[in-house]
């Protein structure tokens, strides 16, 4: 028979196990998060240069083709990017939107910063067939750069982003009208990840064991020894969202990726 | 429940959990890192398919090139020369060297380039400057990857306790694609 003495004993070491054991699971932190604006959208005028009129027929435009072709074309200017590589800021910054379906990738970013007086059209892995970098040099030049030289940033933007509408379009052989979207109610995502609820649980039942004095810290070892497989993997983030409409916000992209296909340019 | 019964199931849980605990422990690090290689590989895979797809641009790019700057033998050469040793090389660390070099060497093309304004004004010549633009921007890209894969995956299996067991499966370091310093700033296009 064990005393009292012994089995508190016993339940502080659990307890020290318990300890040790949360330490070891911590996920690894992943590298610095880059603090890349969130987005709003398909149109992300951050550096207020594009009209209210321009704007709305932008977002017609990327709305209607989204819903049509479901390939987002998402126009993004900055004021200032801090002087960083702006090829290498839009390839960032079109991961960390994750733009397009993750494993698709079928998506475009089309970048603009003031400052720097740079632009590039970013496209996705699954673009990079429809639109190979010539024919996005074409577009950057013929269309989109002689606008921007002028500062008419909604203008330049606006025809860049028919010219390549009308490609991604074709290819998927529907025809684009400029119809007003049509407003569909929000989806919200879930804002925990499995892991922190997971964690969170766990910190909850932990506490629960502290003050009941029962068997919790064991159930919770033992779950906790079954649920090892979670250390260390560094996946792509990516939540399958879906837009929700221009009106009742941003549901995020779907984790899509770039490979540095495109082209870019000074203004 | 009796103080008799808490104890032996205290005392199965214990036994359990010395077996279970270092096989779970166990195993996940062993996936991770088996994961974590595989990834190393897949990015290393994404960068020599940029890496060829600028080896396979070439030669059509000096091609047009040369019908404007006939001139510029020796600069064609280092770029003909570079290329063939890319061709040749078999080892990653090989792979990584000849083709710094051949990146060298093409920014030594890209300012002769400059000089040509017929040559700059070519329809032609336009497209496969995006095209290799392009493809330098996508190495690039692949290439960081590439060195943050590694950079994780060294980290992981060099710090405590991960690397008992990485010593315990023969996991080695992965090498970084390194770009010289000077050269870090080639091929840049202007527009």
């Amino acid at each position: 028979m064990i005393t009292n003495r012994q089995y508190s004993n016993v339940k502080n070491g659990l307890a020290l196990v318990t300890v040790l054991f949360l330490t070891l699971a911590c996920p690894i932190v992943n590298h610095a998060i880059e603090a890349f604006p969130k987005s709003r959208g398909l149109i992300n005028d951050f550096a207020n240069v594009i009209s209210p009129q321009y704007e709305q027929k932008l977002a017609e435009v990327t709305g209607e083709l989204l819903r049509k072709t479901d390939v987002p074309v998402v126009v993004v200017t900055m004021p200032d990017i801090g002087g960083e590589d702006y090829n290498e800021y839009a390839n960032r910054l079109y991961a960390a939107w994750g733009i397009g379906k993750k494993g698709e990738d079928r998506g475009v970013l089309i970048f603009v910063t003031l400052k720097e007086r740079k632009m590039r059209i970013e496209t996705g892995y699954g673009i990079e067939g429809l639109i190979p970098d010539g024919l996005a040099g074409e577009i950057r030049d013929q269309y989109i750069i002689p606008y921007l030289k002028r500062n008419q940033f909604g203008e330049g933007l606006l025809n860049g982003t028919l010219a390549i509408a009308s490609i991604i379009a074709k290819d998927a052989d529907v025809s684009l009208t400029g119809q007003v979207p049509v407003k569909r109610p929000p989806k919200r995502r879930s804002g925990l990840s499995a892991l922190v609820t997971i964690f969170l649980l766990l910190l909850i039942f932990f506490s629960m064991g502290r003050r009941r004095g029962g068997l919790w810290p064991l159930l919770l070892l033992l779950f906790m020894g079954r649920g090892f497989g979670y250390g260390g993997g560094y996946g792509r983030g990516g939540f399958g969202g879906s837009f929700g409409g221009f009106g009742g916000g941003f549901g995020g992209f779907g984790g899509g990726l770039s490979g540095g296909g495109g082209a870019g340019g000074g203004f | 429940m009796t103080q008799g019964q808490k104890t032996t199931l205290i005392v199965i849980g214990i036994v359990l959990l010395v077996i279970l605990i270092p096989f779970g422990y166990l195993k996940g690090t062993y996936n991770s890192l088996v994961r974590m290689d595989e990834g190393i590989k897949g990015a290393w895979a994404q960068v020599e398919n940029q890496l060829q797809r600028r080896y396979d641009l070439i030669p059509n790019y000096v091609e047009t090139v040369k019908g404007y700057a006939k001139h510029e033998k020796e600069v064609f050469l280092k770029v003909t020369q570079a290329r063939s040793k890319v061709a040749g090389a078999g080892a990653i660390s090989e792979k990584i060297a000849a083709n710094n070099q051949l990146s060298s060497a093409l920014a030594r093309l890209l300012v002769v380039v400059e000089r040509y304004p017929d040559l700059k004004a070519n329809a032609n010549f336009i497209r496969l400057q995006d095209e290799l633009a392009g493809t330098e921007n996508r190495i690039s890209v692949e290439r960081r990857r590439f060195n943050e894969a590694v950079k994780v995956f060294n980290i992981k299996i060099r710090s405590f306790p991960t690397n008992f067991i990485a010593g315990m499966f023969g996991f080695e370091k992965a090498t970084f694609f390194e770009v010289p310093k000077e050269k870090q700033e080639v091929p840049k296009v202007k527009f």
